[in-house]
C-alpha cells in the first residue's frame, strides 16, 4: 500500500465552467448566491471571517475564511460535528483560473480531515506547530 | 475488534496527531517493534508506546507477540470509517457543483 493516510484523505475535483472568474467568484462568495447551491449562510470573503453554512437542515457547518484572493482562490475551514457530536475539521479550497474562451476552470479541494473533539489538544493550530508541541511534550 | 465496531470519531482523533499518523504510516510499510519505531522518531520510547496504545485502541494497529518481543503492524481496514466520511463528500461536492452551475446560468452577465 503506497498511499499514505494523508493523501488518501483529499478530495480533488476539476470543472470547466461556462462563466468568467469574476462571475464564479461572486457565486462562491456572495451569501444569496452561495445559499442557492450550498445552503443558507453568512459568508463574506475576508480572511479570518467566521461564518456558518447549512448544507442540509439542522446540519450547520462552522467555517472560517483562511484565504480570500478575489477571482482566484477561496479557502475556508469546514468544521462539522459528526454523529457522535465530535468536531471534525477539514479545509475546502476553490481555485479559479480563466480559460482562453472566457470561461473558468474550477478546482475544488477538500482536504485535511482531522478531529478536534472535546479535551483534544487540537485547536486552530497548524500541523507544524502541533508536531513541535507533540515532540516537546514527548521529550 | 472488527472495524465495523469502531466509531469514526476515534479513528479521526487517533490520526489527528501528526506523530501518531507518522507512526501509523511507518507501520503500513513493515511490521516493527517499539525500538525499531523509536529509531525513526525524535520521540521517546514511552511516548511511542503511548501512541501505539492509542492506535491499537481504535484498531488501527495490531500487536503480535513472539518470545520477548512485540511486533506492531498497521491495520488499514480500520480506516474504513474515515473512508466512508470522505465518500460522503465525494458524492456531496459534485452534486453541489451541479447546483453551482445552475446558479451561474441564472446570474446576470
Amino acid at each position: 500500500m503506497s498511499d499514505t493516510a494523508e493523501t488518501a484523505q483529499d478530495i480533488v475535483l476539476d470543472y470547466e465552467l461556462d462563466a468568467a472568474p469574476e462571475k464564479v467568484w461572486r457565486a462562491l462568495s456572495q451569501p444569496h448566491l452561495v445559499a442557492a447551491w450550498l445552503g443558507p449562510n453568512d459568508i463574506a470573503p475576508e480572511q479570518g471571517r467566521r461564518f456558518v453554512v447549512e448544507p442540509a437542515p439542522n446540519k450547520a457547518v462552522d467555517c472560517e475564511i483562511l484565504e480570500a484572493d478575489p477571482e482566484r482562490r477561496l479557502s475556508y475551514r469546514w468544521r462539522e460535528a459528526d454523529d457522535q457530536g465530535a468536531l471534525v475539521d477539514s479545509t475546502v479550497t476553490f481555485e479559479v483560473t480563466p480559460t482562453p474562451l472566457g470561461g473558468s476552470h474550477l478546482r475544488l479541494v477538500h482536504s485535511g480531515f482531522k478531529a478536534v473533539g472535546a479535551g483534544s489538544m487540537l485547536g486552530a493550530v497548524n500541523d507544524n506547530t502541533l508536531m513541535q508541541r507533540s515532540l516537546q511534550w514527548a521529550a | 475488534m472488527t472495524p465495523e465496531s469502531l466509531d469514526h470519531t476515534g479513528v479521526f482523533r487517533a490520526l489527528a496527531d501528526p506523530t501518531r499518523r507518522a507512526v501509523f504510516e511507518r507501520l503500513m510499510g513493515a511490521e516493527m517493534t517499539v525500538s525499531d519505531l523509536t529509531t525513526g522518531f525524535a520521540v521517546s520510547q514511552p511516548a511511542i508506546s503511548q501512541h501505539l496504545a492509542a492506535l491499537r485502541g481504535v484498531g488501527l494497529v495490531s500487536e503480535r507477540r513472539a518470545g520477548r518481543f512485540a511486533y506492531y503492524r498497521a491495520e488499514p481496514a480500520a480506516l474504513a470509517p474515515l473512508v466512508e466520511w470522505i465518500d460522503k463528500y465525494r458524492a456531496f461536492w459534485p452534486d453541489r457543483i451541479e447546483r453551482l452551475k445552475d446558479v451561474l446560468k441564472g446570474m446576470d452577465q
